[in-house]
């Protein structure tokens, strides 16, 4: 290889400190960030696919007239390359040998289910299997517990309607099985096929049409656009995202995934910008040699843009190397967490930002203190030239925070998270320049050096301009890790406190008004105590201030909530995670007015004030809206869009009560005891659905863990980067002190002592400014309450004091390995 | 001194000609003066030591005469070009082809084995077959053995020879030389000296030298001082025998 094309080499790059840092920087940027993007889209896939295994499909049409929709419908969507499944839903007595029940079947046809899997049993005691397929024509799989409420075994026949079927399983778990008032009573699936014969829906019947649709995203959605116009207000087009159960948890995780992105990407930015202007700065006496020996300055400039290519490419086959394995990884542990396949799918758009990060880094942090060198005058290789002076760094760091901020704006789209970013860094600064001023105030009057702490200052004092911009970079570095760690904690605890073990996991509907106390008495005295007990009344909102409801909205507004029966309850204290955000709640006595759900008022475009009517049964309620309140509908507790005062509205309105609470898997078998004792109240089974929640919740929490582990290497590069920056002058000073006869313990004891004071006010700055970055992200960007986090304040920056200590005498260590004659020879 | 070249033409004969230079440098508040009305001229083939204490501006002087910087005012004519009208690229080219420089701190890069760093300026001039002459080269100056040595694993000797030839690779019309035994031992230096001394008549290359040490310079044929940036060449009587 000839020497000039050496000049240009990678290989013989690496061999120079400061480019292995400004390489592991890219490579960590570009590994962080393909990680992050490829998982993120991993993720996406599966949490929609686990969603859509919620409804069987990616999108459901329900009927809810007891009509089939006309057969061209679902022609229409075979021709657009869908799949597509059918259902039949109902209710019916189904007869054993001896018994009879009222159950809620779903008549499923052989593509059921289109998304997730159905878990059954052959036998009681059989092993659970999941299959992807309901039972075939002439067979029926029931819930477990109406096997033993039926006394029938496996083999046995049940009588639906006047069709016998055979009973081939047992039903564990459908992926669908979520809330539906029709299906309240235990479930029995069926074949589609063998519903006729049953001859249990007549003209009028009760029952649900059922659609299942599955494909590509746009083809679902080009099709909902054919379909919609359609559509009657009996049917509902129902998507994953419009899933109350945990969208919005999956809004907050896909968020907080990009929020560790974009910190990632700030990290290695700076670690970038910091390592390649010492690396500049390392690299003007080969400049100088190379203009002496006739290099002009061209030339110059042309040879280090070709070094950053190659560190470009270097970086981005580095980065990509470390994130494919990484990737594969993390969707394995997730593939484990949900006991699937994983698609492993290199998603080229997940691609796109790591390699813009690479190139953005390298262009924008990169190139300025680069590019100055063209002007290093030949002269230098005489004598050394005054070095550079703050101000021409000034332009980069412009550059550098536009870049920074616009990578972080491509990445993640959230003009709040730039915002709350770049105010946290303004705050920063603002305080760094204020501790700066107090730094040269007070230090300078310290002189000498006898013992540590005095050497420390002055040391501080001595470096004044580096330990600044040390303080800064450490700082902004500790701010970034600390905000996303606080994120997550305060994510996590949200999460956890939103689903605690004890979520109640069972519904009780449908218990009769003189029977609530008994109800009460039976769980009570089992040791399961019920939540709250509400009352609910079945009713619609037909008119909103005098109008047809459905007149007053727009059909784009149209509503799932109008075109069914809504749960209307009365309380007489607002439940505690319900919050008023407008008007305000019923004062003892109040028997007028309606208190109405947030989400569904801003649909309907509802005031305090307006006037709501509903029909219940034959008769009409007109109340005015009093309050307008949130409800948190993933609490698994009875959640209620319209809710009456006591003695209200709905004072003589024929009402049963609901309630929720927790009961053990083990404890299961109290459910047939109760059943028997009380055979009209429903029981609910939920916890297959908190069972999923909390698998989602444990796996996004996984995916938040390893990327904050990504991010806190990418902090360690940047403090390397810092460190390594000054390290040759400090190595030199160390040097010089023990020709002079300083002893080891007073320079290791001085220099961690300087480190450790660098990262106590890093620290402080940092938690500061973390601080303020978690509560404009905290109020803009995940809806939650911003609370001081006491529990990091003092830790972060004692943390930080002792990792900066250690690697002040990780770093002296060559120091005091040789002979100071060594090392000065060598830092020559 | 012989008059050898007295039937050439002015130009042909003398590589460098200085007149009436003056440099100043400007600080924050007023402006130092380091070279003051230096002139001078130097044939082709001479060895000229320019010998002064430090702080005298002899390194500025070196610098200014191989084209590294620009005068404050006055030229510096340079195998027949007027540097301070040349552009800084232009005045890279004229180094690339004319000039060698030997450092007092070797200033080799440190990151090159020694056959690269020989091989350095012929590649960046465009000369034939770089490695041979590098090869041979390094082989004159007693390394044939250390080519694959980086600098680190050279002595400072050893590192002056490569320094040395690198110098010489590229057939310079003049050679620069800033203190070449300034950071070695006496035996050392003396040892670097001869060969610089030895290549530079073989080749017939015009030396120009900056030393405070006198035996060095007592080397060389003609002979300047320099104090507080004022250049003097003593009378002919006062120049020293040229030492081998």
């Amino acid at each position: 290889m000839g020497a000039s094309k050496k000049l240009t080499s990678v290989k013989r790059d690496w061999r120079e400190r400061d480019v292995r840092v400004v390489l592991s920087a890219l490579i960590i940027a570009v590994a962080t960030v393909a990680t992050i993007a490829l998982f993120a889209s991993q993720l996406q896939r599966t949490l929609v696919s686990s969603a859509s295994s919620f409804l069987a499909a990616d999108r459901q049409l329900e009927a809810e007239n007891g009509r089939p929709v006309p057969e061209a419908w679902m022609q229409e969507a075979e021709q657009r390359g869908l799949e597509t499944g059918r259902m039949i839903e109902f209710s019916t007595m189904v007869y054993g040998a001896d018994n009879f029940q009222l159950v809620s079947i779903k008549a499923v046809n052989d593509a059921y289910p289109l998304r997730g899997q159905v878990e059954y049993q052959e036998g009681l005691d059989a092993p659970r299997q999941t299959v992807s397929h309901g039972p075939g024509p002439g067979e029926v799989w029931l819930n477990p517990r109406l096997l033993r409420l039926l006394e029938l075994e496996v083999g046995d026949t049940l009588e639906v309607g006047n069709h016998e079927l055979s009973i081939s399983g047992l039903l564990v778990r459908e992926p669908d099985g979520g809330f539906r008032m029709s299906s309240l009573a235990p479930r029995v699936m069926m074949h589609v096929d063998d519903v006729e014969a049953t001859e249990v829906i007549q003209e009028g019947s009760r029952v649900e049409y059922v659609y299942l649709f599955a494909g590509d995203e746009s083809a679902l959605n080009d099709y909902y656009r054919w379909l919609q116009p359609q559509l009657e207000p009996s049917h509902e087009w129902e998507g994953v995202r419009d899933g109350e159960t945990f969208s919005e948890s999956l809004e907050r995780a896909e968020r907080f995934l990009l929020l560790g992105g974009s910190l990632a990407v700030m990290l290695a930015a700076v670690a970038v910008a910091v390592a390649s202007r010492q690396y500049a700065l390392s690299q003007r006496d080969t400049v100088a040699l190379l203009k002496t020996l006739g290099v002009s300055s061209k030339g110059i400039g042309r040879l280090y843009i070709r070094r950053l290519a190659l560190w470009g490419i270097a970086g981005a086959i580095g980065g990509l190397l470390v994130a494919l394995p990484l990737y594969w990884l993390l969707s394995s542990v997730l593939g484990d967490v949900l006991e699937r396949q994983i698609d492993y799918q290199l998603d080229p758009n997940a691609l796109v930002p790591a390699l813009l990060t690479a190139l953005v880094s390298l262009f924008a942090f990169a190139y300025p203190p680069i590019r100055r060198l063209r002007n290093v005058p030949a002269m230098r290789v005489l004598r050394s030239q005054p070095g550079e002076s703050g101000r021409e760094a000034i332009p980069d760091l412009i550059i550098a925070v536009v870049a920074i901020f616009g990578l972080v704006w491509m990445y993640a789209r959230e003009v709040s998270l730039v915002l709350s970013l770049l105010g946290g860094l303004v705050l920063l600064l603002g305080t760094l320049g204020l501790l700066g001023w107090l730094l040269v105030s007070t230090l300078r009057r310290i002189s000498g050096g006898g013992n540590a702490w005095r050497l420390a200052l002055v040391g501080l004092y001595r470096h004044r301009r580096a330990s600044l911009s040390q303080i800064a970079v450490f700082a902004m570095t500790l701010m970034l890790a600390a905000t996303l760690i606080l994120v997550r904690t305060s994510l996590l605890s949200d999460w956890q406190a939103q689903l605690p073990e004890d979520t109640p996991n069972h519904f009780l509907i449908n218990i009769a008004p003189q029977a609530v106390d008994e109800v009460d008495e039976f769980w009570a005295e089992r040791g399961y105590p019920l939540e709250q007990l509400y009352p609910m009344v079945r009713g619609r909102l037909t008119e909103l201030n005098g109008q047809p409801v459905k007149e007053a909205v727009t059909k784009e507004e149209r509503v799932g909530a109008l075109n069914r029966e809504l749960n209307l309850t009365w309380m007489d204290t607002l439940p505690e995670d319900n919050e008023i955000v407008a008007g305000e709640w019923f004062t003892r006595g109040q028997t007028d007015g309606v208190s109405i759900e947030a989400e569904l008022a801003g649909k309907l475009g509802v005031k305090v004030g307006d006037e709501l009517g509903f029909t219940i049964g034959s008769d009409k309620v007109t109340e005015t809206v009093t309050s307008i309140r949130t409800v948190q509908w993933d609490s698994m507790k009875p959640n209620f869009y319209m809710a009456f005062p006591p003695g209200g509205g709905l004072d003589d309105m024929p009402a049963t009560w609901i309630t929720a609470f927790f009961l053990p898997p083990d404890m299961k078998g109290k459910l047939n005891e109760f059943s028997r004792q009380f055979p009209t109240v429903s029981v609910l089974e939920i916890d297959h659905v908190i069972e999923r929640i909390q698998e989602i919740v444990r796996q996004v929490t996984q995916a938040i863990e390893a990327i904050l582990a990504l991010i806190l290497a990418a902090a360690l590069v940047v403090m390397a980067a810092v460190v390594s920056a000054t390290m040759q002058d400090r190595q030199r000073e160390g040097a010089l002190l023990r020709t002079l006869g300083g002893r080891q313990s007073l320079l290791v004891r001085s220099t961690m002592l300087e480190f450790a004071l660098l990262g106590f006010f890093a620290g402080i700055l940092g938690v500061a400014a973390a601080e303020g970055a978690v509560w404009a992200l905290q109020f803009r960007m995940f809806e939650g309450e911003f609370r001081w986090h006491w529990q990091a304040i003092l830790p972060i920056p004692l943390l930080s004091a002792l990792v900066l200590a250690m690697f002040g005498r990780w770093q002296l260590k060559p120091v005091l390995s040789v002979s100071p004659m060594l090392l000065l020879r060598r830092l020559e | 001194m012989s008059d050898l070249s007295e039937h050439k033409s002015d130009s042909q004969r003398v590589i460098l000609k200085v007149s009436d230079l003056t440099h100043k440098v400007s600080l924050e508040t007023d402006t130092l003066t380091i070279l003051q009305g230096v002139s001078l001229e130097i044939n082709r083939g001479e060895s000229v030591a320019i010998v002064g204490r430090s702080g005298s501006g002899k390194t500025t002087l070196l610098g200014l005469l191989a084209g590294l910087d620009t005068p404050s005012e006055g030229t510096v004519e340079l195998d027949g070009a007027v540097i301070s009208q040349l552009s800084e690229d232009e005045r890279a080219k004229l180094r690339s082809r004319r000039v060698g420089f030997v450092f007092q701190s070797f200033q080799l890069l440190p990151a090159l084995t020694a056959l690269e760093n020989v091989m350095l300026p012929l590649e960046l001039g465009g000369f034939d077959s770089p490695d041979k002459k590098a090869r041979d080269l390094l082989e004159r100056v007693g390394l044939g053995e250390r080519l694959s040595h980086t600098p680190r694993q050279l002595s400072g000797g050893e590192q002056q020879r490569v320094a040395i030839a690198r110098a010489f690779a590229s057939e310079p019309a003049i050679l620069f030389a800033d203190e070449p035994t300034g950071n070695l031992d006496n035996h050392t230096g003396a040892e670097v000296s001869d060969l610089l001394m030895t290549l530079n008549r073989e080749q017939g290359t015009t030396l120009v030298m900056v030393t405070h040490d006198e035996r060095l310079a007592a080397r060389c044929a003609r002979h300047f001082n320099i104090e507080a940036g004022i250049l003097t060449e003593p009378s002919v009587s006062e120049q020293p025998e040229a030492v081998n």
